[in-house]
């Protein structure tokens, strides 16, 4: 198959996913006019490039093809008047976590053709192959035969944060108490002290009275996302539900919110000032350039302002990050192949993650079944992709998916990457305005296209 | 039953020994850590990997954090090949992994883990993909002296000394080991390097055993509920206890004895491959029906099949406890699941309804 | 694209061919086919390798793993009887993804097939008794295999009644046979449908299958019950059953779950102690009793 014998007489084999009303056209001219340009694409034809989701992208490069070429409109000339502007925002992020991923560039490729461009079309088809000539075979999505590249960049080492002090249980309690027998919710979601094996941490709860109020905690052992239980049904089915969220927990609530997943009026945030959390005896590493140690929307604010210490400026995963960006794509793959090749498909990443609430999930789907379901490097690699894609913009940097992998995987590393270059392409941090439009559900006239052709 | 002593030095040469002589010889081994430092605790996963010299074992190594499960039973395997020639599919057998290999240093309770496995693949149809695996491979474990906050070997018919699933068991005396050889493949591994071995003598476990057992946080039996689990079937309790479940599959894909299993094809126009994969009880598609009906659609129902699939139905078709005490689906949970402590619970409840 | 390696361990250094592989399935050629309704149809499947042909043999009530290769694999009933040999029958709804697969297919393909697997109804205990089958719509596919094998040795049993059900004419499957039963001597044929479900020139009965089977006055003295349907429908007959007398030993259903092995391994179609491809399908009233309400 495409992934055994690299013949001597290896042709680069590219797949071209183009628009219907111009790239189409515009190739479709090229033949008429009996342009001669290299025969190595094949063509996939699409409404519209605001049609094409990367997920086909990444199946082409998990099929073997060596190159994928992406064409459509102008902007200004898309036949459904901006699905090419949202699609030029997909690109731009797109591009980002591929090459992070160690995707060689010079395999993937931009570009707007019009329908009477047919002789860019050729001119373009003809310098992409020999782009994609230059950079050789596609590697195959299986373990890497020459080692795994090591990160020589660390993350840092900080002692645990103090204690948030006892005042903060005694006004969760308080409040829930008061919400509880009221009425105002019907369960509040928090957290209570671990028993057994994990003695001395903390679990989630759900308190359904006020005099089970008691049991609620905050400590700097709270380091669960609460805001998954806010789309379980066994938590909905009582009605408005109060939360005890800190700051990273309200950004995802706000993401919530911003995706009609739930209603600002059927939760009630009881926000939590928050000096961090620990994982293993030192502050997790989400906490380490925390920008919202104090809550920025609640219903109840608990805890002092004032007590906050102040935050690193420079996010604690942007060191590893900048390894990784200076290593070639050949090491950055051979990073995160391994890396993914450990997966064993437990989806506790997905189950944690209070924005990976589709049901069906896109690894569910099965008519067809677009990420294959077995632990494979092959599957395992389009599952990550899939859901780093599906995250770019959206994931707040909780971690929790980083910490309930059961096999270690830098889960971080990829959605804080993306997070950086959305913010720098967009200007958009997730989880802030509940009324702000999704970086990729909008477009603006000057998103960068200086790598589109 | 052999009963030999072995020291420490002559534990290292046996192990290279066996190496040397062309044996798969697979230990815990710690992993690089991707870079997250000591995030992981130690450092880096603890896992079963081929080892080429005795000195690559994990020191101070407790327990790995994959089970050894993965060796007898892969997370995906191909089952069947085929071929389209000229329009018609050709079915080919798959070859498994036949290498001769020994297992070196499973806990008590993974090795116990073992014999359950072998209930459930061999049997009326006997799994080869398995039992190939399994034929070729001998046990040696290592008995805990320092059992960890979430093992409760104990409680579940086990003890941190115990023998089930193991060749040969090594239980660490003073600075030295005392060797149980336990089986025929056993015998044949330390009669190759019978002058490594010393006799015991009186050498005994008893002292070690005692004071593991001691160290234990939860060493109280756990019931089970073979006889009961129809009265507590429809029990609020269920959905108290797995209102936090996230129902992901950690618990299930690092338990030693899970083995439940999904068959896919992955195929193109030409060829194609049927592979069996890990799958989870605790997944909500996992009963989900073409029809739309799911037998069980809320998470309550999902936790209580892995609980009383573990403690109750596996002992009636069975005749043992599917769980081996092992806590690594209490250390994994995203939200801090305890078994131990469901089982608890679950036993009060049944107490409440004067079951 | 199907390499498929190991994920992170060592390739192994010897390997063997699988001898028994009791995944792999027989190979079999789709020789006829007959639409029971819109969306239900019926293949006739003989097996490709002819000492298979001839050895092959199973029990009425088992039901077999049948593969669209590159798809997946579903389970039906083998829908014919053991006396019925040549060639293998299974009737099916196209629901999924390997359903719609199957129907897509066309006489003189090839699809797998494994089996038989599962237990089958002990018609040897019923020599001699009164048998009734009520079948809801697509249940009355579970009921063909055995309902054939009772018809085929008809000496063996005393009078035999079948109530053929669904919830429209349209969706009554074996419109064609129906009446080929009916033709074998003390047989007596009943067909119905829900209330709304009836044509204007139907001549069968009009109602719910439990309420018709009632009305019908079966008695249930020396008497077998094997019903199979839409699992509320099997909840109202075991009621109905009940009311009319049948102790629950007397009662036979066959029970649908999700499975996957097919062979009591996977654990997908695990209830309580049991594997319903193992130890079921076929349950009786008393034995469903007994199971956890998780199917």
């Amino acid at each position: 198959m495409a992934n055994e014998v690299r013949e001597r007489n290896w042709e680069p084999k590219i797949v071209a996913f183009v628009c219907n009303w111009c790239t189409y056209v515009g190739a479709d001219a090229a033949g008429t006019s009996r342009m001669q340009y290299a025969p190595n694409v094949r063509i996939i034809r699409f409404p519209c490039t605001g049609r094409i989701d990367p997920l086909f992208i990444i199946r082409a490069f998990q099929h073997g093809v060596d190159g994928v070429i992406v064409s459509g409109c102008h902007p200004g000339d898309c036949h459904y008047v901006s699905g090419n502007l949202l699609a030029r925002r997909r690109w731009i992020v797109f591009r980002k976590l591929m090459d992070f991923l160690g995707l060689d560039l010079r395999r993937l490729h931009f570009a707007w053709v019009s329908a009477t461009e047919g002789a860019k079309w050729a001119h373009l088809v003809n310098e992409i192959v020999e782009e994609v000539r230059q950079a050789g075979p596609a590697p195959t999505w299986a373990m890497p035969t020459n080692g795994a590249t090591q990160i020589e960049a660390s993350l840092p080492e900080i002692g645990p944060p103090p204690s948030p002090p006892p005042e903060l249980t005694s006004q969760i309690r308080e409040i829930a108490k008061q919400l509880l027998g009221t009425g105002e919710v019907g369960v509040v979601v928090g957290y209570e002290k671990a028993t057994g094996a994990r003695e001395g941490a903390a679990t989630p709860t759900f308190v359904n009275k006020p005099e089970d109020a008691d049991r609620l905690i905050f400590n700097e052992h709270c380091i669960h996302n609460l805001a998954v239980y806010l789309t379980n049904p066994l938590v909905k089915k009582f009605g408005k539900v109060g939360i005890v969220a800190k700051g990273c927990d309200i950004r995802s609530i706000v993401g919530l919110i911003q995706e009609n997943q739930i209603k600002r009026e059927d939760v009630s945030i009881i926000g939590v000032v928050c000096n961090g959390v620990v994982v293993n005896g030192r502050l997790a590493d989400k906490c380490v350039a925390c920008p919202v140690k104090v809550p920025h929307i609640y219903d109840h604010l608990v805890g002092d302002p004032s007590s906050v210490q102040t935050t690193a400026s420079e996010h604690p995963l942007d060191a590893q990050i900048a390894y990784l960006e200076s290593l070639s794509p050949e090491e950055r793959w051979n990073f995160w192949m391994p890396q993914f090749a450990r997966c064993i498909r437990c989806y506790a990443c997905r189950a944690v993650c209070p924005l990976c609430y589709c049901q069906p999930c896109i690894a569910e789907k099965h008519r067809p079944q677009w990420i294959p379901t077995s632990p494979h490097p092959q599957g395992n690699l389009a599952w990550n992709i899939i859901r780093a894609w599906h995250l770019a913009g959206r994931c707040v940097g909780c971690g929790e998916c980083t910490r309930v992998c059961p096999v270690g995987i830098r889960l971080d590393l990829l959605n804080r990457k993306l997070a950086i270059e959305v913010e720098r392409a967009f200007n958009y941090r997730p989880g802030f305005d509940p009324s702000a439009p999704t970086p990729l559900s909008t477009h603006r006239p000057d998103d960068k296209e200086d790598f589109i052709r | 039953m052999l009963r030999k002593r072995l020291t420490r030095e002559n534990l290292n040469k046996w192990i290279d020994g066996l190496v040397a002589s062309g044996l798969r010889v697979i230990a815990p081994v710690r992993e690089r850590d991707g870079g997250r430092g000591a995030r992981d605790g130690k450092g880096g996963l603890t896992l079963f990997r081929p080892i080429t010299s005795s000195a690559e074992i994990a020191a101070d190594y407790t327990k790995t954090d994959l089970p050894f499960k993965e060796w007898l039973f892969p997370p995906t395997e191909v089952i069947l090949h085929y071929r389209i020639v000229d329009g018609e599919p050709v079915l080919e057998d798959p070859e498994v992994d036949a290498t001769k290999t020994v297992a070196l240093f499973l806990r008590p309770c993974d090795a116990a883990a073992i014999p359950i496995l072998d209930s459930v693949f061999g049997g009326d149809y006997e799994d080869e993909f398995y039992m190939t695996r399994r034929r070729n491979l001998t046990v040696v474990g290592l008995s805990c002296t320092e059992p960890q906050p979430e093992c409760f070997c104990a409680a579940v018919g086990l003890s941190p000394t115990s023998e089930a699933g193991s060749d040969i068991l090594l239980t660490p005396v003073g600075d030295e080991f005392l060797v149980e050889v336990l089986t025929e493949k056993g015998e044949q591994l330390v009669n190759q390097y019978a002058d490594l071995f010393a006799d015991a003598g009186d050498l005994t476990k008893e002292q070690v055993t005692e004071q593991a057992i001691a160290k234990m946080l939860r060493k109280e039996s756990l019931p089970t509920f073979a006889e009961t689990y129809s009265e507590l079937f429809e029990h609020p309790v269920w959905e108290e206890i797995a209102r936090k479940c996230l129902g992901c599959g950690v618990c299930a894909y690092s338990c030693p004895t899970c083995h439940c299993y999904d068959i896919v094809d992955e195929a193109t126009l030409f060829e194609g491959v049927r592979c069996r994969n890990w799958d989870c009880c605790g997944f909500a598609l996992f009963t989900l029906h073409a029809s739309g009906h799911n037998p069980r659609p809320t998470q309550a129902h999902r936790y209580r099949q892995r609980v009383l699939h573990k403690f109750a139905y596996f002992l009636q078709t069975y005749g043992r406890n599917m769980c081996v005490g092992c806590g690594r689906c209490v250390i994994k949970c995203p939200v801090g699941m305890d078994i131990y402590e469901v089982v608890k619970k679950v036993a009060q409840a049944s107490e409440r309804v004067g079951v | 694209m199907v390499t498929v390696t190991a994920t992170g361990m060592a390739m192994p250094r010897e390997t063997v061919k699988v001898s028994r592989n009791i995944y792999k399935p027989y190979l079999m050629t789709i020789v006829d086919m007959r639409d029971e309704t819109h969306d239900t149809r019926t293949l006739r499947l003989q097996f490709k390798d002819p000492e298979v042909a001839q050895t092959f043999d199973w029990k009425p009530g088992q039901f077999a793993q049948y593969s669209v290769f590159g798809v997946g694999e579903c389970v039906f009933t083998i829908a014919n009887s053991p006396t019925r040999k040549g060639y293998i029958e299974c009737t099916f709804r196209q629901v999924g993804k390997v359903t719609s697969a199957l129907r897509d297919m066309e006489i003189g393909q090839t699809i797998g097939f494994r089996g038989p697997y599962g237990n089958w109804f002990p018609v040897e205990e019923w020599e001699g008794k009164r048998l009734y089958f009520v079948g809801g719509g697509i249940g009355t596919v579970a009921l063909r295999g055995v309902m054939q094998y009772c018809l085929d040795n008809r000496k063996l049993y005393d009078e035999i009644l079948i109530l053929n059900a669904a919830r429209t004419v349209a969706d009554l499957v074996y419109k064609s046979e129906m009446d080929e039963w009916a033709k074998v001597d003390g047989v007596t044929l009943v067909k119905a449908v829900d209330p709304g479900g009836e044509t204007p020139d139907w001549d069968g009965k009009v109602g719910l299958a439990p309420n018709v089977f009632e009305e019908l006055k079966p008695t249930p003295d020396n008497a077998i019950l094997v019903t199979c349907g839409p699992p509320i429908m099997i909840r109202f007959m075991l009621l109905a059953a009940e009311r009319l007398g049948f102790k629950p030993e007397q009662v036979y259903t066959t029970l649908e779950n999700r499975m996957k092995c097919g062979l009591g391994k996977c654990g997908r179609c695990n209830v309580g102690p049991y594997y319903v491809c193992k130890d079921g399908p076929v349950f009786t009233a008393a034995q469903l009793a007994k199971l956890p309400k998780d199917f």
